[in-house]
């Protein structure tokens, strides 16, 4: 689980630069929530493209989530990064006043994918590639929003766990207070990831990389003394989010289809 | 003699641009007064092409981009990358290395073991290669590998038996497995296997990886030369691209066989007799 951090931002601040660059971009744009994730992606930006082509976009509903804003805006400043708020509420209001629901995760899907909109305008107006900050431990659990907060042009940290991107945070200089803080996808108040998904991170992912990277059995994963039920759940979560990992399938009828045999490279004419 | 490699990031799918990137290293190489230029693999196509592989495929025989690097060999021997696609095998193509020099080509090398499993597709759209054969050029006898071949013990022993002095793989590896050390730990794989290879064979181990990303792979760099005794005697940086120059004295395999006699005590026939028995034998 160990990383060299200084070798991955070398690696991926170079990935963000390269990539931008193929795309006929100058600049980068994310949402910043205050959270590990988004202030590590912004330091790799930041160090990437240089401060003044970084663009975070601070997307609070309302005035819920006070403490977040402040941090959000905390690391747009000590990165010297141009941030800009935009309140949802709104938006996401207008909605609900017409198609009134008492559930939570619908209003949270709702408010990840009208900051997504809100994320998309802004690349479009300022020229901008919108970086996700996904991480591998939600991408292999489905712990995101389909077209809300997995939706992005490029993504530099899906292929960090959780415990690997606070490790590359302490080495960018992530201050603590963000570093330390319980994550949480901030769809309603008081709402924390490790509490939602009934593990901790640290177990999560030690158990992730059994199954995924060690190709290890979940029999062999219970049999390193990890509990039976929490093995079982994790596989149910990867299983049952495949969907969001991949474009959706396209019914082949003719002789040559997208996805089946009409095979070019993401990096095609770039 | 002279050696150097172009560890560079050729342009997905443009061989016009490629070709320019392949110009410029061979007038920096001939600055630096180079015998040997070494690309990486699909170094005029980039590498992962997948339906791009048929729209990049050249003819080396008649191709105009062939045409401008044998005329860029007069004086500096080149190993190119590339997609091969012959008249003779309309709609195979081969993912090849040629060796041009004086103009001409000595040899072509198609890759013999493309990988297909993981994040490797190459069986999907390349033909495979079925020679593993040492050529003769002004400065030795050489051999060519392209990346996965040199993975796999009897690409080595060919040539070796076949009398080469200086094998020179070109190569596309993605970095994988990223720890507490610096780089990736499949570098340090390609480095022992060179450093064991050019000990077992007495020969100089030229190994020429690219750089840059394509659909989020990240390739390695990490060139290195080793000479018949074992030593590294170049190594590129990880990942950063690098134009490397080392100069290499081809006595120095004289001086190794002397030392190590493995050449002078090699036994072809054992292994083919044995080879023969592994491969027709009847159950056990």
């Amino acid at each position: 689980m160990k990383i060299n951090a200084a070798f991955v931002e070398k690696i991926l601040t170079a990935f963000i630069k390269e990539e931008l660059s193929k795309c006929g971009f100058k600049k980068g744009i994310l949402g910043l929530s205050g959270g590990l994730d988004s202030a590590v992606c912004a330091a790799l930006a930041a160090r990437a493209l240089g401060p003044k082509n970084v663009i975070g976009l601070i997307m609070p509903y309302g005035k819920g989530f006070g403490p977040d804003l402040e941090d959000a805006r905390n690391v747009a400043r000590i990165l010297k990064i141009d941030a800009r708020t935009i309140d949802i509420a709104p938006m996401v209001d207008a909605y609900f006043k017409k198609n009134p629901t008492g559930k939570p995760l619908l209003k949270g899907n709702k408010m990840a994918r009208e900051r997504m909109s809100v994320l998309y305008d802004w690349s479009a107006r300022e020229k901008a590639l919108i970086l996700g900050t996904s991480n591998k431990t939600e991408l292999l659990i489905g712990y995101g929003t389909i077209h809300g907060d997995l939706a992005c042009a490029i993504n530099p940290m899906g292929d960090l766990y959780k415990t690997q991107v606070r490790e590359l945070a302490t080495h960018l200089g992530i201050p603590e207070r963000i570093r330390t803080k319980a994550p949480s996808a901030g769809l309603w108040a008081g709402q924390t990831d490790e509490g939602e998904i009934g593990l901790t991170y640290a177990e999560l992912d030690d158990i992730l990389e059994h199954l995924v990277d060690g190709r290890e059995s979940p029999r062999e994963v219970v049999a390193r003394g990890f509990t039976k039920n929490r093995v079982e759940k994790i596989v149910r979560l990867i299983r049952g989010s495949e969907f969001k990992r991949q474009m959706p399938p396209i019914a082949k009828i003719s002789s040559r289809t997208i996805g089946h045999d009409f095979l070019y490279p993401f990096d095609w004419d770039k | 003699m002279i050696v150097a490699l172009a560890q560079f990031s050729p342009v997905l799918g443009d061989v016009a641009r490629n070709l320019d990137f392949h110009l410029e290293y061979v007038e920096k190489a001939r600055r630096a007064k180079a015998d040997l230029l070494v690309f990486p693999e699909l170094s005029l196509t980039g590498y992962k092409l997948r339906d791009l592989t048929a729209e990049t495929a050249q003819d080396p025989r008649t191709s105009k981009t062939f045409a401008t690097l044998r005329e860029a060999s007069r004086n500096l021997a080149l190993v190119v990358g590339f997609v091969e696609e012959t008249p003779r095998e309309k709609g195979l193509f081969y993912n090849s290395a040629a060796f041009l020099l004086k103009g001409s080509i000595f040899h072509i090398h198609r890759k013999v073991f493309l990988p297909n499993s993981g994040m490797f597709e190459e069986l999907r759209f390349f033909a495979q290669g079925r020679t593993f054969r040492a050529f003769g050029t002004p400065r030795g006898r050489a051999g060519m590998l392209i990346c996965r071949d040199f993975l796999h013990l009897n690409s080595h022993y060919l040539l070796f038996a076949d009398g080469a002095e200086i094998s020179i793989t070109i190569s596309a590896a993605p970095g994988r497995g990223v720890s507490g050390d610096d780089g990736f730990a499949t570098s340090r794989m390609w480095e022992a296997m060179g450093e064991t290879v050019s000990r077992l064979t007495t020969s100089f181990v030229v190994y020429c990886n690219r750089v840059g990303f394509e659909d989020g792979a990240v390739f390695a760099g990490g060139s290195f030369v080793f000479d018949p005794f074992g030593r590294r005697v170049a190594q590129a940086p990880y990942f950063d691209p690098d134009f490397l120059l080392v100069e290499i004295d081809p006595a120095d395999i004289r001086r190794a066989r002397q030392t190590m006699t493995f050449k002078r005590d090699d036994k072809p026939e054992v292994t083919l007799a044995n080879l023969e028995r592994i491969v027709h034998r009847d159950e056990d």
